[in-house]
């Protein structure tokens, strides 16, 4: 298994806790008769995002952003690993990303300004990094 | 050109199409609440509205795509036919982003057909 496989299991298990992360308090602010309901916003008087908490909508979107991010992971590591252009350059851009993607929640959980920018564009950057490596 | 190819190719059109709808989300919103955490929730609207939605449906074409392109290669099924539906399915993404944000009724939706029927048609080849 080459590295960059190796990082994007570590990235799906971190799709998993941020699911946690989101759905924990989603579930303890609004109650299981909203969460295991339909969720129509006629009846719960919004979209079922407007209504949680700040703290708790960054950690949706978090999720949410994370799954864009993820797929084209996915795509630039399988790209490189079908290739067989996996070089040290395109293992540390994993790494980076995965790291980048981790720092992601806190700075957004926590409103870190401009931070939170900054590392989504690390993230999107080592994910462009291994894309060009693949193609060039 | 083969299948991984395109795929790394249309990787690259998704992150040109993100860097697009930031800049348009950029103007219209402006940095400062880009960088904020969002928690308003303010929407883009007109051409920068057009672009969120266009990526959006980018991001679900790719999720689609991407497994089927695996299959292929995982099973070793790939064929002259495959290579045409993947090249179809990139060209049908291509004409998708700028059909839509210029609003060409018609266009946008059979570019989407074309990458939609291309998709479907490599899954039932993996089968």
């Amino acid at each position: 298994m080459t590295t960059e496989l190796t990082v994007l299991a570590l990235a799906a298990l971190l799709q998993m806790v941020q699911y946690v992360l989101m759905s924990v308090p989603a579930n303890l602010e609004l109650g299981p008769a909203k969460t295991l309901g339909p969720r129509d916003p006629q009846r719960l008087g919004g979209d079922i995002r407007s209504l949680v908490s700040p703290r708790t909508g960054r950690l949706i979107r978090a999720l949410d952003n994370h799954f864009e991010a993820l797929i084209l992971f996915t795509i630039a590591v399988v790209v490189v690993t079908l290739t067989g252009q996996s070089t040290p350059f395109t293992s540390t851009c994993a790494w980076i990303y995965i790291m980048a993607r981790v720092l992601y929640i806190p700075a957004y959980a926590f409103g870190l300004t401009p931070w939170r920018s900054l590392i989504w564009l690390v993230g999107l950057s080592a994910t462009l990094a291994m894309l060009l490596a693949a193609l060039l | 050109m083969t299948e991984t190819t395109i795929l790394a190719l249309y990787g690259l059109l998704v992150v040109i199409t993100i860097v697009l709808q930031a800049s348009g989300a950029m103007t219209q919103l402006g940095m400062g609440y880009l960088l904020s955490s969002r928690d308003e929730g303010r929407t883009v609207t007109g051409m920068s509205g057009r672009l969120d939605r266009a990526l959006t449906n980018s991001v679900t074409a790719m999720a689609l795509f991407a497994p089927a392109i695996l299959l292929l290669i995982a099973t070793n099924s790939t064929t002259a036919q495959t290579l045409l539906l993947a090249k179809a399915f990139l060209i049908g993404r291509v004409i998708y982003l700028p059909a839509y944000v210029f609003g060409l009724i018609g266009i946008r939706t059979a570019s989407w057909s074309l990458g939609f029927i291309a998709t479907a048609i490599l899954y039932f080849l993996a089968l």
